[in-house]
């Protein structure tokens, strides 16, 4: 398959955009994804697990994000468990959909301006 | 909530086996976990959406597997590009051939006509009757909701004002009675079309002309409506044109141009001459009916037997009253070709069998491929399963494979029926043959052979899948493809495949050879000297304009005027060009004259009306007796005298006499037909032509009703030529110099005649042959598969016996010889079922009947197709042995 390009990802699909935003930060498990984005939204966006699960597999296809072999301590791990990352590619994924929603921002705000202004 | 933990335990354990690798067990932790904080929180509907998010996303995965696995068949056929390419090409091919071959025949057979409403409804009477009956039927309101009567392939003189050279026309068309187009329910491009109010008895004479005729004889001009055309000399005004693509009823008679009411004078058409329309025994009109609604054919037939039957009682020629038989049978007459049910059920079953055969064979060829694919790559899979994939896996790799090859050939198909119909219309088009339709391909046989290679891909490749994921792992990843040696099955899947192989495609080439060679052969002519130098035209001065008495006159004078010219060595008249086939339809029944005779010997004879000299000038020289002469001639040009005990002079052929009086021994014996009394003069070899070689034909002297009403083909006068002369313009100086105002029509030499006749043969050659020839490349395609496959599976089996001292000869004479074991057996099989399908197809259709009796004592078929066959299937055989005796014996062994 030929590389695809970051516009291709533009805009990004909402639940996509969440897991980028939940391992932006650092490398987490599936469940630990999905109670970051539950706490983030304060409840209110929840990624059920099957379409977690099912976004996770076709992330991992378009290179978006990829499996981490840095395991936590013994103590916490539980071998069940797979991590995940940030590609560099999803690193530039996310940069380019915050960009354009903060364009977004911008333009609301202008578009809100002209109308109280 | 024990039961929907079980639920989305159940659910989550549904999911793709590579999901489930990835991320099954974290799927149901993660479920679990959120179970338990949802119950406390959200109750049912949180628990609800939990495992409605499971179902949902459950098919979609599976989804994206199958197209992963399409992507990855995609990448494995394009590593293996002959296989690909043979798989697509053998599909493409059987789906594109046998949809058009299916579409060409299911459009003649079933297509209804262009522009006519309730074609369904629409039926034809088999036999004609006079226009009394018809009207008679049109009183059965409860059966009819409408009858008509037509007469088809009547010839019209016809001039066009304003055409180039003033000349005229030969044209055919119908006389209808006016009700014809409401029976029909067709539509008028313009104008009107012909009604019962409108139209009646002593109005100014008036037609209505086909849409073809408009644009191809007016140039399409805007003021056709209300033109007055001259036709057989008299004024005609155009009243409407018919809808497009119209061609009148029983259009594979004769495509119809011109449609001219029975009310027209008989100066018009002379058909309509002699009272036609009140003479209850002038059996000359076709009646057409459209049945009520819910009233099928038979039901008509029935009920209308009793009225047929009280009219039949006036009439002496009719079969007698204790005849049991129904008296009228309708045939389906919204459709092309009017056919017989019965018919056209073995028709459809013809084709239905030929295709399935292509379909089978280039299904069972996928299906070897596919299995000698699958044991040549038995390393791979055992690889992929030491890694993690399932045998489900591994069998959904295979069958995904199977069905992008038929969907590919499918696709590959659809393309080449497109094509080839294109091809055929254009072909059509050219020769400008009557009676063929509007062609396209039929969606139904696509579809049919779109799912059978759909059916057959997927499932042919589920028994190699299914072999191979049995496959024990440590063996095949040690070396090559066979695992265990396989014992010699004599009966095993590949033997049973390669003998199939064999035996359909023999099955296939001989019946359409027989069928191929029977037409030719039906349609040889042999001609006692070259067709070349016989000169052929016809004419028709009836219908030129002259008068019945002047056209007697030109006939008298015209032989002696082409004799005087110096320029023809023999000249003949004759009512039917030679050779030209003839219609069994047409024969009549000849009774042996006998009073001592103890039965009365019937015999139906086809009756030719020929002048004097015919056989002369065909270089026929007769078995006994002698030909028609001038003094016969003369004597039949005098009005027919009252006498009916006079005796006319009849020549017969030898097929004829041998069936009534079963000797050719047979001058001054009397015979009778329905009006006349006969005397046989001569007898006559039979001329080679036609379909039935053996036809019964009966040769009367052309008379005065000949010249004065002359048949649709006119009267063709035959001239032989000397060497050197143009003869065609020869006889066109003559004619033209007796009476400028004739027509000549159908102007051609014989040979270029012959040419045309063969112009139907050719194409059905071409379908025949094409199949067959496609059979051919199939089967050697599947041999080579399977053979391949075999030696792939007996590498290693080989291998042990080259390191044990065999040499390459005794190897390849072990692959050898079984290859021919299996080829006879095919062979014996496929001939089998090539005589159980000949003969079945014998007792049901008399059109194949006379080619297949024809063809299957055919030596070069018999001999040459499984020769040709066994040569094949031997190459196919000796390719792979050579390879096989090339394998590193060691490299076989290592598996030990």
């Amino acid at each position: 398959m030929t590389k695809r390009r970051v516009e291709d990802f533009l805009p990004l699909k909402p639940q996509w955009f969440h897991i980028l935003l939940a391992l932006a930060g650092e490398e987490q498990h599936g469940y630990g994804i999905m109670q970051e984005v539950l706490e983030r939204t304060m409840g209110k966006v929840r990624l059920w697990p099957a379409t977690l699960y099912g976004s996770l597999k076709r992330m991992i296809e378009a290179e978006l994000i990829e499996e981490s072999s840095k395991r936590p301590r013994p103590e916490l791990d539980d071998a069940r468990r797979r991590y995940y990352r940030l590609t560099s590619l999803g690193r530039q994924v996310l940069d380019a959909e915050c960009e354009r929603l903060q364009g977004l921002v911008h333009a609301i705000q202008t578009k809100r301006r002209m109308v109280t202004g | 909530m024990k039961r929907s933990q079980r639920v989305y335990e159940r659910l989550a354990r549904a999911f793709p086996h590579e999901f489930k690798l990835a991320h099954g067990d974290e799927m149901l932790e993660t479920g679990e976990a959120a179970m338990a904080y949802l119950e406390k929180r959200r109750g049912w509907t949180g628990m609800a959406r939990l495992l409605a998010d499971a179902a949902v996303r459950l098919p979609l995965e599976y989804l994206s597997e199958m197209r992963s696995d399409l992507r990855y068949a995609m990448r494995a056929l394009i590593k293996s590009p002959g296989f690909a390419l043979v798989g697509i090409l053998s599909m493409g091919l059987a789906i594109g051939l046998t949809t058009n071959v299916y579409s060409c025949n299911w459009a003649l057979l079933t297509r209804p006509m262009q522009g006519v409403a309730h074609a369904s409804r629409l039926v034809m009477a088999e036999k004609p009757v006079s226009y009394f009956y018809v009207e008679s039927y049109r009183e059965q309101k409860s059966v009819f909701a409408g009858v008509a009567a037509f007469q088809t392939g009547v010839p019209f003189n016809v001039r066009v004002p304003g055409a180039e050279d003033g000349k005229q026309q030969r044209i055919f068309g119908q006389l209808v009675s006016p009700d014809y187009f409401q029976v029909m329910g067709l539509d008028a491009e313009r104008g009107r079309l012909l009604s019962p109010a409108m139209d009646r008895a002593g109005d100014a004479p008036t037609a209505v002309i086909s849409d073809k005729f408009w644009r191809m004889r007016l140039g399409s001009r805007s003021d056709a409506v209300g033109l007055v055309l001259r036709v057989n000399g008299q004024a005609v005004t155009i009243v409407g044109i018919t809808s497009r693509g119209f061609e009148g009823a029983f259009p594979a008679e004769s495509a119809s141009e011109l449609f001219v009411p029975v009310t027209a004078p008989a100066a018009v058409a002379p058909e309509l001459a002699n009272d036609v329309l009140h003479r209850r025994n002038a059996r000359e009109f076709l009646a057409l009916a459209l049945l009520a609604p819910n009233v099928t054919p038979a039901q008509a037939e029935s009920a209308i037997d009793g009225v047929t039957r009280r009219l039949d009682a006036n009439d002496p020629s009719a079969p007698p009253q204790t005849d049991k038989a129904k008296r009228v049978r309708f045939l389906p007459a919204g459709t092309r070709v009017p056919i017989p049910p019965e018919l056209k059920r073995a028709l459809e079953g013809f084709f239905g069998l030929l295709m399935s055969i292509v379909i089978v064979i280039a299904c069972m060829n996928l299906g070897t491929m596919l299995m000698a694919r699958g044991a040549n790559r038995r390393k791979e899979f055992a690889i992929r399963m030491s890694i993690g994939a399932s045998r489900f896996r591994l069998a959904r790799q295979l069958m995904s494979e199977g069905l992008l090859l038929s969907l590919l050939g499918g696709l590959l198909g659809f393309g080449l029926a497109y094509l080839l119909n294109v091809l055929n219309v254009q072909l059509h088009q050219a020769v400008d043959a009557p009676g063929i339709p509007d062609l396209s391909v039929d969606w139904r046989a696509a579809l049919f052979a779109f799912v059978a290679a759909l059916v057959c891909g997927v499932g042919l490749s589920v028994a190699p899948a299914l072999r191979a994921a049995r496959s024990e792992l440590t063996p095949a990843l040690k070396e090559g493809s066979a695992m265990q040696l396989p014992g010699h099955r004599r009966f095993g899947l590949r033997n049973l495949a390669m003998t199939a192989q064999l035996a359909g495609s023999l099955m296939l080439l001989l019946i359409t050879g027989f069928v191929l060679v029977g037409f030719a052969r039906g349609y040889q002519v042999q001609a006692n000297f070259d067709p070349k130098t016989m000169a052929m035209a016809s004419i028709d001065p009836v219908r030129d304009g002259e008068t019945p008495e002047k056209a007697l006159d030109l006939f008298s004078k015209l032989p002696q005027r082409l004799k005087d010219s110096g320029k023809f060595s023999s000249i003949a008249l004759t009512t039917l060009p030679p050779f030209a086939t003839v219609d069994d339809d047409d024969s009549e029944q000849l009774t042996v004259d006998d009073p001592r005779a103890a039965q009365r010997v019937q015999q139906p004879a086809i009756k030719e009306s020929v002048g004097s000299g015919f056989f002369a000038a065909l270089d026929e020289p007769m078995l006994s007796g002698r030909e028609f002469n001038d003094a016969d001639e003369r004597s039949l040009m005098e009005p027919a005298p009252a006498d009916a005990a006079r005796m006319l002079p009849l020549v017969i052929n030898e097929t004829a006499a041998k069936k009534l009086f079963g000797s050719t021994n047979v001058i001054g014996k009397h015979l009778r037909d329905r009006s006349h009394g006969y005397e046989v003069v001569g007898v006559v070899h039979d001329l080679k032509s036609g379909m039935g070689i053996k036809q019964a034909i009966a040769y009367v002297a052309v008379s005065r009703d000949d010249f004065a009403r002359p048949p649709a083909a006119g009267i063709t006068i035959l001239a032989r030529t000397r060497a050197g002369v143009n003869g065609v313009e020869a006889v066109r100086d003559v004619v033209s110099g007796l009476d400028s105002k004739l027509v000549l029509f159908h102007v051609e030499t014989l040979s270029e005649q012959l040419a045309m006749s063969r112009r139907g043969i050719r194409s059905a050659m071409l379908t025949y042959g094409g199949i067959g020839g496609f059979g051919l490349i199939l089967s050697a395609i599947g041999l080579a598969g399977v053979t391949a496959y075999a030696v792939a599976q007996r590498k290693r089996e080989i291998g042990i016996r080259m390191a044990l001292g065999a040499n390459k000869g005794q190897v390849l004479r072990l692959v050898l010889r079984e290859g021919i074991t299996l080829i006879a057996m095919g062979t014996l099989l496929g001939f089998a079922g090539a005589a159980l399908v000949s003969k079945a197809l014998e007792a049901v259709t008399s059109v194949l009947a006379d080619a297949l009796a024809m063809g299957t004592n055919d030596p070069r078929l018999l001999v040459g197709a499984p020769a040709l066959l066994a040569a094949l299937a031997l190459v196919a055989c000796y390719v792979p042995a050579r390879a096989a005796v090339r394998i590193d014996p060691l490299k076989a062994l290592r598996t030990e």
